[in-house]
């Protein structure tokens, strides 16, 4: 068990440095969008846990399936810094199994990690009515303190507690959870390991696919990999290519609509009738 | 009461002190996020310095620009930060008695903050994010490192790249950029890099999602397996079935992710239990 303190307690500031609201590392750029992921956790944990390679392909697991992670305006649909480290780090501490590690995450980034992001934001309200006061009365250090210095030690307080806790205290239970349920359960998490990436990928569909033609791009990253086998490298370079050709194509359309007025969906439909038709007017 | 201001002329804000808003944003736009403010506190954080420039005599107009700037607001926090250097230039014209008023800023803010949230975030929580991070998973398969740190190299030079290079162009177009932010140029590139994103999305769902049946076929006698039938056919048929399902569960049915989520336990669950998978 004292083996475990350090490796918790590391997971534990490394779940605060990666939260949305962290200032040290540039913000949201360092703290949410790099610590935050899982496949940086991944790494991290890994390194907290002395097995770089099993925290790695924890990490990956996890982060296929919070690809689509997004937070647009204050509201999260689930707490990917407490899912990442909090799962991660149990299965790190139990089975090093990445399977687990995917369960967790999502039990715990559904449950009690929206739990404390809804309480943290309601909490900091109270932060926030005495940051005000402060602007009021031209107070700088009271901005200060209550713009940074309260907020953050709250923040601390409340992630990395409790992923210190969960992780620590938590082992005992998960372990005797695994063992105890039986092999048909161990296949079904195997299982949905596998697809609740699916989950993630629909919801970054439902973003960037903004009309039913898009579809048809999708499509064709899907066969470049499935059926091509061409690395992702590889496939971001023909997607640019393909962007930068409809960028041109969109242009000759806008040029012509000004004319005659064409109906927005036409600009998302870029065909090889249509070129003829614009060179034709 | 101008002789009492200006003991010394009053100058432009260095590039010093417009690193210095640009940084204190930077930093700290989430740190006392609640739902009530989000990045609100973080805008009079950030002109502290600047209050101690020009207002060192004038705590009154200080005051109004604390107080302008504490108010609810919230946008993208890299490409936003264009609104911050529209408003840097504003606040320096106010600051040196030139025509802009005070309510100028505070519209401003209000007017952009919702459009370039949706920019914004279409391309880094939609594309830019996506693309890095399936590159550094498909760099980190079997475990390398190399796959983390490839994505915390890359989005830890683009991410405040972004930031440093909206906020000084905010700056210099002051107003002007607003034609740039919402023409007709920035939809082209902005639907571009949207096609870009679409195609690795479907790159990243046939790399990521990993959906295999067990089930085999009876051929004359002996048994071939099902999956071997399906991969001749068409590679990932099951992945990319389950990924569309999700997909219309998400856009059509308007579903919640824990919604989706029961129901690809439920769709797991019976086709384990049949022998399916």
């Amino acid at each position: 068990m004292n083996s475990l303190f350090f490796p918790a307690l590391l997971t534990g500031i490394f779940c605060y440095l990666g939260a949305i609201e962290t200032p040290w590392l540039f913000g949201m750029s360092g703290g949410f969008y790099i610590v935050g992921r899982p496949l940086v956790a991944g790494l991290l944990v890994g390194l907290a846990f002395g097995d770089i390679k099993n925290g790695i392909l924890c990490g990956l697991a996890v982060q296929a399936v919070f690809i689509a992670n997004l937070s647009t305006g204050g509201a999260t649909n689930s707490e990917i810094t407490y899912a990442a480290y909090g799962g991660i780090g149990l299965a790190m501490a139990t089975t090093k199994n990445p399977a687990i590690a995917v369960t967790l995450a999502i039990l715990i980034g559904q449950t009690f990690g929206l739990i404390f992001y809804n309480g943290r934001m309601a909490l900091y309200s109270f932060w926030n009515t005495r940051a005000e006061k402060a602007a009021h009365e031209n107070n700088d250090r009271g901005i200060v303190l209550n713009h940074l210095v309260y907020p953050q030690i709250t923040t601390f307080l409340l992630r990395a507690v409790p992923v210190f806790l969960a992780i620590y205290f938590g082992k005992g239970l998960v372990n005797w959870l695994i063992s105890s349920i039986p092999e048909i359960v161990t296949h079904i998490i195997q299982v949905l390991g596998g697809v609740l990436p699916a989950l993630g990928i629909a919801m970054l569909m439902s973003i960037v696919i903004k009309s039913k033609p898009h579809f048809i791009f999708f499509l064709a990253g899907f066969v470049l990999l499935a059926f091509a086998k061409l690395s992702m490298i590889a496939i971001v370079f023909i997607a640019a290519l393909v962007a930068y050709l409809y960028y041109l194509a969109s242009g000759k359309n806008t040029v012509s609509a000004a004319g005659s007025t064409v109906g927005d969906n036409d600009q998302t439909v870029n065909t090889d009738d249509e070129y003829e038709d614009e060179d034709l007017f | 009461m101008a002789n009492s201001n200006s003991t010394e002329p009053q100058k432009l804000l260095s590039k010093h002190e417009l690193n210095q808003i640009w940084y204190r944003w930077g930093f700290t736009h989430l740190s006392s996020m609640s739902y009530e403010k989000l990045q609100g506190h973080a805008w009079a954080y950030s002109y502290l310095p600047f209050a101690r420039k020009y207002y060192k005599n004038d705590p009154e107009k200080k005051r109004r620009l604390l107080e302008r700037h504490s108010m609810f607001y919230n946008t993208e926090p890299q490409t936003g930060q264009i609104i911050n250097g529209i408003v840097a230039s504003l606040e320096e014209q106010i600051a040196l008695g030139n025509d802009v008023s005070e309510e100028m800023p505070v519209t401003i803010k209000a007017t952009l903050m919702g459009p370039l949230a949706g920019i914004g975030d279409s391309i880094i929580q939609g594309i830019i994010v996506p693309i890095l991070l399936s590159i550094g998973m498909s760099l980190a398969k079997g475990g390398s490192p190399i796959g983390p740190l490839f994505y915390i190299i890359a989005y830890g030079i683009i991410g405040p790249t972004i930031s440093y290079i909206a906020f000084h162009s905010g700056y210099r177009l002051g107003v002007g950029a607003i034609d740039t932010i919402v023409g007709e140029n920035s939809k082209r590139i902005t639907d571009a890099f949207n096609i870009l994103g679409v195609m690795v999305v479907g790159a990243l769902a046939a790399n990521t999602i990993v959906l295999k049946t067990i089930a085999k076929i009876p051929q004359g006698g002996k048994s071939a397996p099902l999956q071997g039938v399906l991969d001749g056919i068409f590679p990932g048929l099951l992945p990319l079935a389950m990924v569309i399902l999700g997909w219309w569960l998400v856009s059509s049915k308007q579903m919640t992710a824990t919604k989706v989520i029961i129901i690809m336990v439920v769709i797991v669950t019976l086709g384990c239990l049949v022998g399916l998978f």
